[in-house]
């Protein structure tokens, strides 16, 4: 039992983060229809920037951490403007292409400017974890769940209950219609971009001390979180939640049960498994009934 | 002025033989030159930039003391993205350069055999610092090993272990790819010959992000040492925290990953007062303070094997060059083999007639973050 709770919480721990990056795909795919492929290089450029302001300049974590994420929601912005815009009434193929070469220019950008070698960031707190009876549970993964746990309250409160989430709402439904009742859908979009940038960034900045800051960092994590929000149900922002954190669970106990060398294939099993048996996802709609 | 045939005809020679001439001209003022494939980028881009600092330290002394042959040596790297196709790209580029003598390889064993077949269907010497036994045992008379292959990893580690820390029920952790899954088995060999064999043989895929599962092996295998085979040391890191974190604090034996500074940076108190096999350990020998000496003016960081390996291979190739008297392949080749009492960073080089040039390891101690040498341990079978 012993066993069972602390690969529990070892799970639901590195799901969380698989969930932040899933719910900046989702965002984006639901206002734009397109996959975000340098959501991942978010995560990895915010974990920098705090080694930038935290490490390197010696500033307060919190202070670093804010500007980290203003930095990242100027990111998300002249990603916007420089990615997506210019591309905004072509198909999502060459979309999709354009973010996988910005993911591709951000990660070699990161490179030049800072180096390969990968970088140390403490976490939030200075004790590395507590002992609860037989379960260890290290601080940063608490910090990551409840920081998941608060942002599927806040999205809950943004988009149901605000003006502001309707409008987002609404762009992402049905963008003629929102535009015929005077929502700016170039404005919603660069909304959606800079929520996206930063919650990429939060969880490269929350998983950092614990995977250390490197230029791979981002896209390990991209990948899973791709795959999180096909389980969960692509442009769901409950299966992106559900998704990561059924992920990282499923991978823990069948690494733990089963095979370790395979742990990866257990998530990309389940990933097949969905794609064949339930393609739209534990949440999606099926394609046909939305037509 | 009328054309003759016999103008037409000389003509044309004239014309075909001019750049041949030519290059013949130029090749003969030209430098030697030596290709060496290096992760500039990827996972192992910090660790490859110290193979290359090491191999250019190298070649500044070789240059400094008369060249190779009399003449300046000059180094061509091409990255090798620290992939398995990368390095395979970046050889074929190498070896399309007709001028450039001898290479250097990777350091990763899996790398090497990726570019094992074309190394064979060009002909010429490769130096490697890849430690997975069969790089050199498998027909390939092209590779020349810097770092001692882990079949004596695996007894080294094995031997200290078992007799001089006296612990008899071993875990064994390894990466899946050629590396580790070679350490691994060695390891187990020699533990088995040892009377100890391992209570738990875990494989790991490489940049994992998670090791809680392996951790909780370990510990339900009551294992009272662990040895490991660790190929990055972003997971060697993130393994050591997690290991401590759940309170496993056994001793820990690894391979030369955990010893060097980029694990000891990322990894810290986690590694404190564990052991590792050391092919470069800088208090073993005088060859050695003395490269740890001039590498750190240079490179202003400690020295450790990723830097030692490739100033090694560009001592031994420039020597065995100059030996042979010749750039010509297969007279290089019989000049490294006969290479004997080489004094190098590594250790004294003794090529055997698989292109294996060391024999045995140096046991280390982190302690409290310094790498202490504790003893040499050599084979002679």
């Amino acid at each position: 039992m012993d066993l069972v709770l602390q690969l529990l919480f070892t799970g639901i721990g590195i799901g969380a983060v698989y969930a932040l990056v899933a719910l900046g795909f989702v965002l984006i795919f639901r206002a734009t229809n397109v996959v975000n492929f340098a959501q991942g290089e978010f995560s990895m450029v915010a974990a920098y920037l705090m080694v930038v302001f935290a490490v390197d300049l010696g500033w307060p974590y919190w202070l670093s951490f804010l500007i980290a994420l203003a930095g990242m929601a100027l990111l998300g912005m002249i990603f916007n403007l420089g990615v997506y815009y210019p591309l905004r009434h072509r198909s999502y193929l060459p979309v999709i292409i354009a973010t996988i070469g910005a993911s591709i220019l951000l990660a070699n950008s990161v490179l030049a400017i800072y180096g390969p070698q990968p970088q140390v960031l403490q976490g939030w707190f200075e004790t590395p974890g507590i002992q609860l009876g037989p379960v260890y549970l290290d601080s940063q993964y608490l910090l990551i769940i409840a920081v998941t746990i608060a942002l599927v309250i806040f999205n809950y409160w943004f988009f149901e209950h605000t003006l502001l989430g309707k409008k987002l709402q609404a762009t992402s439904q049905d963008k003629e219609m929102a535009s015929l009742l005077g929502i700016s859908v170039s404005t919603m979009i660069m909304i959606t971009f800079i929520y996206s940038a930063v919650l990429g960034g939060l969880a490269g900045i929350l998983v950092a001390p614990i995977l250390f800051v490197s230029i791979q960092m981002g896209s390990t994590i991209a990948l899973k979180a791709f795959a999180a929000t096909i389980i969960g149900g692509f442009g769901d922002v409950a299966g992106a939640i559900i998704g990561g954190l059924a992920l990282g669970v499923i991978e823990t106990f069948g690494a733990a049960y089963i095979s370790v060398p395979y742990k990866d294939g257990f998530a990309f099993l389940v990933l097949v498994a969905f794609l064949i048996f339930r393609p739209q996802g534990i949440f999606g709609e099926r394609v046909a009934e939305k037509a | 002025m009328s054309l003759t045939r016999r103008d037409f005809a000389a003509g044309i020679v004239a014309g075909l033989a001019a750049p041949s001439i030519i290059t013949s001209a130029r090749a003969q003022a030209s430098t030697i030159k030596i290709g060496m494939c290096a992760p500039v980028t990827g996972p192992a881009a910090e660790s490859g930039g110290y193979a290359i600092k090491g191999a250019k330290l190298a070649l500044d002394a070789v240059n400094k003391a008369g060249g190779i042959l009399g003449k300046q040596a000059e180094l061509i790297v091409e990255d090798d993205q620290t992939t398995n196709p990368g390095i395979v790209l970046a050889f074929s580029k190498l070896a399309a350069q007709s001028d450039i003598v001898a290479f250097l390889g990777s350091i990763r064993s899996t790398q090497v055999h990726a570019m094992a077949p074309d190394v064979l269907k060009l002909g010429k010497p490769v130096m490697i610092g890849g430690t997975d036994p069969n790089l050199t045992h498998m027909g390939n008379q092209w590779l020349f090993r810097f770092r001692p292959n882990d079949s004596y990893s695996g007894r080294v580690i094995a031997e200290y272990g078992v007799n001089t820390l006296g612990k008899k029920k071993w875990a064994i952790l390894h990466s899946t790819d050629a590396f580790g899954t070679a350490g691994g088995k060695a390891l187990s060999a020699a533990l088995e010959k040892l009377g100890s064999p391992a209570v738990l043989d875990q494989g790991y895929a490489n940049q994992s992000q998670d090791f809680t599962p392996v951790v909780l092996a370990i510990k339900q295998s009551g294992a009272d040492i662990l040895g490991s085979y660790f190929t990055f040391e972003n997971d060697l890191g993130i393994f050591a925290r997690q290991l401590r974190q759940l309170g496993v604090n056994i001793p820990w034996v690894g391979s030369p990953s955990i010893v060097n500074i980029t694990a000891l940076k990322l990894a810290g108190p986690a590694l404190y007062n564990t052991y590792g096999v050391a092919d470069y350990a800088e208090d073993s020998s005088e060859a050695s303070k003395a490269f740890g000496k001039a590498y750190r003016e240079v490179a202003k960081v400690a020295p450790d094997n990723q830097s030692s390996w490739t100033y090694d291979a560009i001592n031994v190739l420039a020597a065995a060059i100059n030996k042979a008297g010749s750039t010509e392949p297969g007279k290089i080749r019989e000049a490294i083999l006969a290479i004997k009492k080489f004094p190098g960073a590594e250790g004294e080089y003794n090529f055997d007639q698989n292109g294996d040039g060391l024999h045995g390891y140096n046991i280390v101690k982190n302690d409290k973050g310094n790498i202490a040498f504790d003893k040499h341990i050599e084979f002679t079978d």
